[in-house]
């Protein structure tokens, strides 16, 4: 008899077992198709047979966790209600979801706005959604809601024949066959989407760009007085922008004077040539901490830094780094995501410059086609929307913004007049096209099979890109 | 963003020209404001927060009859002369003390223009208004009140009258109580002790701002004569409002009469003037535009504009985005349409450049998968219980996020090993055994000025039947021997070892990190059943190392 060298493994670890799944096989160290190949050939020979067994295997989702690590809306809904009818405009959480889930689950009553508790509601002292998820207890209500999901996973199980257990391995011949792939080590392997991020970087170096960087927490200052964004902006509210508790303030006096120049341009344009926005500027305001929700706060910090006199302009400046934004997380929206920050600061720059660099580096990065249109952000103007154009799907795709910085976030930083061309682009996009993902959260899950299949990235080799 | 939905019909005859879709879509938003859908009559147009005035139709055909050169230059508007009075009594300076108001006359309004007007309304509410704090509206038929009004604070059970959407008489505070657009704005009054109304001569309330109107007032189809007020906290924006109102009437044709607001004649329409030097222009956006190029655009954007030293620029009194002369600037170059500029790369003398931790980095990175491990990419967000109990950690010593979303997002990490934890317990269904490492950033509270700063760290975990304190023992040796460099391992005791395998790892006798075979206890907690180790180790510290 003559068998693969490959079956000839999978039945010498058959005769040690009798019967074993393809899983236990994969936990062993063999690989999936190649067990499925020796399978084949060994039940071509009447040595193993395989049955297959249908699993329904439940897990919770990243929903169903949210309710883990808190409640379910409607528990929230009940729980506020302890106090006695309340209005509904004052609950707070999810309320479409919880008001809805808690009326249907005959909890609550709701008459001219104010909610309250029906008898029903008032026995609720455990939460039964949680409940059924910590205990495992899935069913058809939490499947419906999203919390759970099902999948069906099939199980093969490899069995002996008697004939299997009769035949010694030394009476095999090993057969070779040149046509028949091996299979595929597993090996070290960088994440798909730090190899992108590094591109990106090299990029910007290959474009004579000098690295920045800088820290997450920094002060509103720099995230947003600098930058030109006044006080009262809705960017700067709770539900953009993750403040911190710990530590909650700066100490400012690094910045000097230029606290008071930042806040006078604010009121009244200080020396900037401008009109300012007018109004009350707070210090304590400025002093508390944010996450950054843009690498910009890094490019900002940088002009203060820039200790240099006019001479030594121009200067060009690059940072990839992570932000964080108070936004619900879904297949669109990261908490936590990449930026690409750029500075170009000088006296003879100008606009068509901008439009220069942008174009230079999106055409590095594989975009043949760009264009601007216009948009705005408080701290530059020209302010520019930057789309590329994706040939695959036909479609401009939006990749950040850009724009020159105004003369009010340049010159109370910088201390001196100059041009500063500036961008934020997004890198992710690029990741999920390449690692053909539907689901932005996949970039941080590390499945380790998505990273091990996703071949390395570059910007011309279109041929090896995932499946989107 | 502000999204709008107008109506195509409306907007050509404001306009004066029909368009294809194709063009709004593809052209029109050249202009700053997104066309985003067109179907049937329903367009869908979505603005920008510092142009309010294109937050209606009337406001966008405006724009676009100058955009599409159809009538170009500043739109002017005569205000006629009105003896219509608001009295400011001096109790509203504490509450809400601005008021503006203005008159327009004559107007044909159809269901279908009041619904625009209510949008507009709601959108300016919403954005310049922060949500009417800073700025409230109201519209009035003037037919159904007696001037002279007076606007003042009173006690919420003074007043009483019948608001929109509710057919019975109601004292102020029980409008905040118990009427939906009460509860929604009541925070805005929430600690007066008087609430602003506005009154006609015979006592009847107008309005109370920044709440809800009177229901006698409510402006219908059969409405001719329109009473608008603003009423908000910073003078300078209530003027503006006031001005981009009264001008969207005025585009349907209606005629303008001040009012005398505390001894003030309102709107003031006349346009503010700036200078733009046709040299700085050509300096700041690299277009090489002769004067009278930059004039023709300017008037395009609906400036007034004439030569001279300078450009002598007016600004339509309903803008309230322009500072600067970059404001200027960049509506040039708008209207010469961005798509116009030819890209262009200055001479710039500079070679590239990393951060010097960063080569360290990415060698590290070689190595390491070198070495079979598959790399992670993880959050910095972390929740709290995972830096603490999970790992049998008591004190919080991290950066501690005040408005998380959800527990996931209430820290940032001041450790990596937990994040390599959470992988591992992702990937349980996968093969064993597993191998990962991840080189990135925490964060650790600290005495500079901010209370924190960023760390590079490396950690490595491997887990599986076979796995033991070795496994990272060997790794870190292969690190040691690529990077040329001593580690020196000492008994350590990090809570989430097992006490016998755990060990610190010293620099030139300087800790830089940890090591170690993690405990039962500690892998119950992350659902992990099989034995796991792993190490953490400071890249600035083995960065400065490798540089003495």
């Amino acid at each position: 008899m003559r068998l693969s060298s490959q079956a000839i493994r999978v039945l010498e670890r058959l005769k040690q077992d009798e019967t074993k799944s393809v899983t236990e096989f994969e936990e062993e160290g063999f690989d999936q198709a190649t067990v499925n190949r020796a399978l084949l050939e060994l039940e071509e020979e009447d040595l193993a047979q395989s049955e297959e067994q249908e699993e329904i295997v439940q897990e919770v989702t990243e929903k169903g966790e949210e309710i883990l690590d808190n409640c379910s809306p409607e528990y929230k809904i009940i729980q506020q209600l302890d106090s006695g009818i309340t209005p509904i405009q004052e609950l707070e959480g999810n309320t479409n979801i919880g008001v809805g889930k808690a009326k249907q689950k005959g909890w609550i009553d709701i008459d001219g706005g104010k909610v309250s508790k029906t008898s029903e509601g008032e026995e609720v002292d455990v939460d039964p959604v949680k409940d059924k998820l910590e205990n495992e207890n899935f069913d058809d209500e939490l499947e419906e809601r999203g919390l759970v999901r099902s999948e069906a996973r099939t199980t093969k199980t490899l069995k002996l024949t008697d004939e299997g257990k009769e035949i010694e391995i030394s009476d095999i011949e090993e057969d070779f066959n040149v046509e028949a792939p091996a299979e595929t080590p597993r090996t070290g392997k960088k994440h798909y989407y730090k190899n992108i991020l590094q591109f990106a970087r090299e990029t910007w170096m290959e474009m004579g760009f000098e690295e920045m960087s800088g820290d997450y927490v920094v002060p509103s200052f720099l995230n947003f007085d600098a930058l030109y964004t006044p006080q009262d902006h809705p960017a700067r509210e709770l539900h953009d922008t993750f403040f911190v508790e710990n530590p909650e303030n700066t100490d400012l006096s690094e910045y000097e004077d230029k606290v008071q120049n930042v806040a006078e341009t604010h009121q009244n344009g200080w020396e900037t040539g401008s009109k300012g926005y007018g109004g009350e500027w707070s210090k304590e305001e400025s002093e508390r901490n944010v996450l950054r929700t843009h690498t910009t706060a890094i490019s900002a910090n940088r002009l203060h830094k820039m200790d240099i006199n006019e001479e030594e302009l121009p200067k060009k400046l690059f940072i990839v780094g992570r932000n964080f934004r108070n936004e619900t997380v879904d297949r669109h929206h990261l908490a936590e995501f990449y930026q690409t920050d750029g500075i170009v600061v000088g006296k003879d720059l100008n606009f068509a410059n901008l439009k220069g660099y942008i174009s230079e580096f999106f055409e590095k990065m594989g975009y043949s086609e760009f264009r601007l249109i216009p948009a705005y952000y408080p701290y530059t103007e020209m302010s520019v929307e930057v789309q590329v154009w994706d040939e695959e799907d036909e479609e401009w795709l939006g990749m950040g913004g850009a724009g020159m910085f105004r003369p009010e976030v340049v010159k109370p930083m910088l201390g001196f007049e100059a041009k500063v061309l500036a961008w934020g682009l997004g890198i992710p996009r690029i990741a999920s096209i390449a690692a053909g993902l539907t689901d932005i959260r996949e970039l941080y899950r590390n499945d380790i099979l998505i990273i091990n299949e996703t071949p390395v990235w570059r910007p011309n080799w279109k041929k090896n890109r995932g499946d989107q | 963003m502000a999204n709008l939905e107008i109506d195509k019909r409306e907007f050509t005859n404001l306009v004066g020209e029909e368009f294809e879709d194709e063009k709004l879509i593809e052209e029109a938003s050249f202009l700053g404001a997104h066309w985003h859908n067109i179907d049937g009559n329903v367009c869908q147009v979505e603005t920008y927060p510092n142009r309010p005035d294109l937050l209606s139709v009337e406001g966008l055909s405006r724009a676009y009859r100058g955009f599409f050169d159809i009538e170009k230059g500043r739109t002017k508007y005569d205000v006629e002369k009105g003896d219509i009075k608001v009295e400011v009594d001096e109790s509203v300076e504490e509450v809400r003390p601005h008021i503006g108001g203005a008159v327009v006359r004559n107007l044909d309004l159809s269901k279908k223009v009041i619904e625009g007007l209510i949008q507009l309304q709601e959108k300016m509410h919403e954005t310049m208004g922060r949500r009417r704090d800073k700025l409230a509206i109201g519209l009035h038929d003037l037919s159904t009140v007696e001037a002279p009004f007076t606007y003042k604070a009173v006690q919420p059970e003074k007043v009483e009258f019948t608001p929109l959407e509710y057919d019975k008489n109601m004292q102020l505070g029980e409008i905040l109580d118990e009427h939906n657009k009460g509860q929604k704005y009541a925070w805005i009054l929430e600690d007066e002790d008087k609430y602003p109304i506005i009154e006609d001569a015979e006592g009847r309330v107008l309005s109370f701002p920044p709440i809800i109107n009177n229901q006698l007032t409510e402006v219908y189809s059969g409405t001719e004569d329109i009473f608008i007020d603003v009423t908000g906290k910073d003078e300078a924006t209530v003027k503006k409002a006031l001005n981009n109102l009264t001008t969207a009437l005025a585009e349907r044709g209606g005629s303008i009469e001040s009012v005398t607001i505390d001894g003030e004649k309102m709107p003031d329409l006349s346009p503010e003037t700036m200078e733009l030097e046709p040299e700085y222009f050509r300096d700041v956006s690299g277009l090489e535009l002769e004067e009278s190029e930059i004039i023709e655009r300017l008037k395009m954007m609906k400036y007034g504009a004439k030569g001279g030293k300078a450009i002598k620029v007016e600004v339509p009194c309903y803008r309230n985005d322009v500072m600067h002369q970059y404001d200027l600037i960049e509506d040039v170059i708008i209207a010469h349409r961005y798509t116009n500029i030819e890209p262009e790369l200055p001479e710039v003398d500079q070679i590239g450049q990393q951060q010097d931790i960063q080569d360290t980095t990415q060698v590290v990175r070689d190595i390491m998968t070198e070495a079979g491990a598959m790399e992670a990419m993880t959050y910095v967000h972390d929740n709290r219980e995972d830096l603490t109990e999970k790992i049998n950690v008591e004190k919080e010593n991290f950066v501690k996020v005040d408005n998380p979303l959800s527990e996931e997002y209430s820290a940032l990490r001041n450790l990596m090993m937990p994040s390599l934890l959470k992988v591992l317990q992702k990937n349980k269904h996968r093969g064993y055994p597993q191998i990962f490492f991840e080189a990135g950033n925490v964060a650790e509270l600290d005495d500079s000025p901010v209370g924190a700063s960023n760390k590079k760290k490396m950690a490595f975990i491997q887990t599986g039947e076979e796995t033991d304190f070795t496994d990272a023992r060997r790794i870190l040796q292969v690190l040691e021997r690529d990077l040329g460099i001593e580690l020196e391992i000492r008994e350590g005791n990090q809570p989430f070892f097992q006490p016998a395998r755990s060990g610190k790892i010293l620099i030139e006798g300087e800790r830089a990190g940890f090591i170690g075979q993690f405990s039962e206890e500690v892998l119950g907690n992350w659902e992990l059943d099989k034995p796991t180790a792993g190490f953490e180790i400071d890249l600035e510290k083995l960065n400065e190392e490798l540089k003495k």
